[in-house]
């Protein structure tokens, strides 16, 4: 009988003694946020003749832009793998790379082919494979591609590198109007092609949202009108000419509508067309000043901006209620919305103390954070993956293009060109 | 009652009285303790929980920036400076009676007498800290200390070297096994459970790896080094981000 007490006692015993070895837990509720640390190998050119662009300087050049990622210098490498067999890790552990990017070139005739192989080099693995393949001529939309799933592999985010960016430039013509073209180019600035010139202003492209059309003020005829175009066929139709103001197009995400600012019965108001029918639908009518409307994501409200309240602020209209409210308090200037693809920050331009920066607003927290410390900021726009936001500044007395991570971190200009650079518009994600 | 039927009848009632226990006890107590570094500007609130001290009082209050144990050797350049948790030593309040440091006696009870406030405890602690600061600490801390301390170091580090991907959101989480060595090598890391994100679990396996090595853990008693920290589980769970 004892025994079997003791015994039972005893097992007691041994259980709760397990239990009070259960694991220590340490909470990690804070990081630092530096950039990851990553390694971009020259990629192998196993083709004939000279390479036509060099991927992995343009794949290095757009994580670096990001701010997300630290490329390791080329001159610090200690060796040049280009295939799995050759990549020695603790090489790379030595200069602190957290990842390591490798590949090879290659080139049938006509349609290059770029392989990829990504490592995680703090757990020894091949994390990601993969390739992309095109035309020669569009190598470097093939390097901004390796970019884009690196992004998206590392970060959990699609990247946007593989995407164009529209802009006017302005030269300024000695003793004749200013020569007016509009620009489209990659993400990074690079091949720059005009779409369309005149020696008329062009103002406030955009894009349809299957990145195939653009829209844009021209005041060709003497006077503004919107204009469509589509870019692989140049085509251009004249959507609007009425008196007054024609202005600030904007595709609704559906691509059948398209808002517009009219001034055609004497006073700025937000107007719709049916792109097919062409019919027109107003949607404010105030007498204060509505302009430059923006499509929310889901395509069932506006943004807008209008000095109903005295100075210029945010208001949504929506399109089911037909209601306006307002959508800024903070600060006495807010102009030009443009909205993220998940709906959730709104960036625009705000005036503090006098100067014109890029600020974004947190729809949810409402929380308004000035992302510029530049000067006379204007015409944001976000990236399809909302990561950075593109805008026009003024730099040594020229405007130029500048981004900014949404996270007010990293910051970048645009090679410009000579003139002025105005009104960027970033593309949605291009099919390819 | 005969005896015959009285003693089984205990027996039984004995056993399942034992089961009973055995099924209620509050297992949770030392699995769910979890010490947190919360992003309070100067004070990591971290504790560590003992079963062999619940009945003490608050044995290891939360540690200031001033370890006392200083790392013998850093394996790297030391990390980049963290956002929330600034390095900037608290200085000791002052304390006109600081509660002598017990030499001999090795359990940290004896250093805060139940009475003592959990703030009191801390100064004391930190100001015993400061006053022996260049004599040998090692010798004179206590266990308990040595513990709470190295835990605040484990998370410091491990903050230092976490960068969280821009998909990663306030409130996920993921929990990691680390298995230490007592030259405080990491030397296995194990994903227990994913946040369901797959960048942002590779961010926190990455910022142990990173880390490789808490050399300063080979200060600790080899007892206290087994007892505690060669199997840790670490829960990153982000509280500081835009959203």
């Amino acid at each position: 009988m004892k025994r079997l007490l003791t015994a039972l006692m005893s097992i007691t015993l041994a259980i709760s003694a397990a239990s009070a070895w259960a694991q220590l837990t340490i909470e990690i509720s804070q990081g630092a946020d530096n950039p990851t640390a990553i390694a971009v190998v020259p990629f192998a050119w196993q083709g004939v003749g000279v390479a036509p662009e060099e991927i992995a300087s343009i794949v290095d050049g757009d994580l670096a832009r990001s701010g997300q990622f630290a490329p390791i210098a080329r001159a610090d490498m200690l060796g040049n793998p280009t295939t799995e067999a050759e990549v020695f890790y603790r090489d790379w552990r030595s200069l602190s790379a957290e990842y390591l990017l490798i590949g090879r070139v290659s080139s049938e005739p006509n349609v290059l082919r770029v392989d990829y192989e990504l490592f995680d080099v703090l757990r020894q693995a091949k994390v990601l494979t993969g390739y992309e393949s095109g035309p020669a001529s569009d190598a470097r939309m093939l390097a901004h591609r390796v970019a884009d799933a690196v992004y998206e592999k590392l970060t959990g985010v699609p990247g946007a590198f593989a995407t164009k960016l529209l802009y006017i430039s302005v030269d300024r013509v000695p003793g004749s109007n200013d020569y007016s073209r509009l620009t489209m180019s990659d993400s990074d600035g690079a091949r720059p092609i005009v779409l369309f010139d005149t020696h008329e202003p062009l103002l406030t492209p955009t894009w349809s949202p299957d990145g195939k059309h653009i829209a844009y003020v021209s005041f060709e005829t003497g006077r503004p009108a919107i204009y469509r175009q589509e870019i692989a066929t140049g085509q251009r139709e004249q959507l609007t000419n009425f008196s007054g103001l024609n202005s600030s197009p904007a595709w609704s995400p559906d691509g059948k509508t398209m808002a517009m600012v009219l001034s055609k019965d004497g006073n700025a108001d937000i107007y719709l067309m049916d792109l097919a029918t062409k019919k027109l639908t107003q949607l404010t009518r105030h007498y204060a000043i509505d302009t430059e409307p923006a499509w929310m994501p889901d395509g069932r409200s506006l943004l807008f901006t209008s000095d109903r309240g005295g100075k210029p602020q945010i208001y949504r209209y929506d399109l089911s209620s037909g209601k306006t409210d307002r959508v800024t308090y903070e600060g006495t200037y807010n102009a030009r919305a443009r909205v993220s693809q998940d709906g959730r920050s709104v960036v625009m331009v705000h005036q503090a103390e006098g100067r014109f920066h890029i600020a974004v607003l947190d729809l949810v927290t409402n929380r308004m954070q000035i992302l510029t410390s530049t000067d006379l900021d204007e015409s944001p726009s976000i990236a399809p993956n909302g990561s950075m936001v593109l805008y026009a500044t003024k730099y040594q007395d020229r405007s130029i293009l500048a981004a900014v991570a949404v996270d007010g971190e990293a910051k970048f200009r645009l090679p410009a060109s000579k003139g002025d650079v105005r009104e960027p518009a970033w593309s949605p994600y291009l099919a390819r | 009652m005969p005896r015959i039927i009285l003693r089984p009848a205990l027996v039984t009632l004995l056993i399942h009285g034992l089961l009973l226990y055995l099924l209620t006890a509050n297992w949770e107590t030392t699995e769910r303790e979890i010490i947190r570094a919360k992003p309070t500007p100067n004070v990591i609130n971290a504790r560590l929980v003992d079963i062999s001290e619940i009945s003490k009082p608050k044995a290891a209050p939360p540690k200031p920036k001033a370890v006392t144990v200083k790392p013998k050797s850093k394996p790297k350049a030391t990390p980049p400076k963290p956002k929330a948790v600034t390095p900037t030593p608290k200085p000791a309040p002052p304390k006109p009676n600081p509660i002598p440091k017990p030499k001999s006696k090795p359990t940290p009870a004896k250093l805060t007498p139940p009475q003592q406030s959990n703030r009191d405890a801390f100064a004391a602690i930190v100001h015993d800290e400061l006053a022996t600061a260049d004599a040998q600490q090692q010798a004179t801390v206590t266990a308990g200390e040595m513990s709470a301390s190295f835990v605040s170091l484990i998370q410091r580090t491990v903050v230092n070297y976490w960068s969280r991907p821009p998909s990663a959101r306030n409130g996920m989480e993921c929990e990691l096994s680390i298995q230490l060595i007592p030259t405080g090598e990491v030397v296995n890391v194990t994903l227990v459970r994913s946040s369901g994100n797959s960048a942002f679990d590779s961010s926190a396996i990455n910022a142990v790896q990173k880390a490789g090595a808490f050399p300063e853990l080979q200060n600790l008693p080899s007892r206290e080094f087994e007892k505690n920290f060669r199997r840790l589980t670490l829960i990153f769970k982000p509280e500081d981000l835009r959203y």
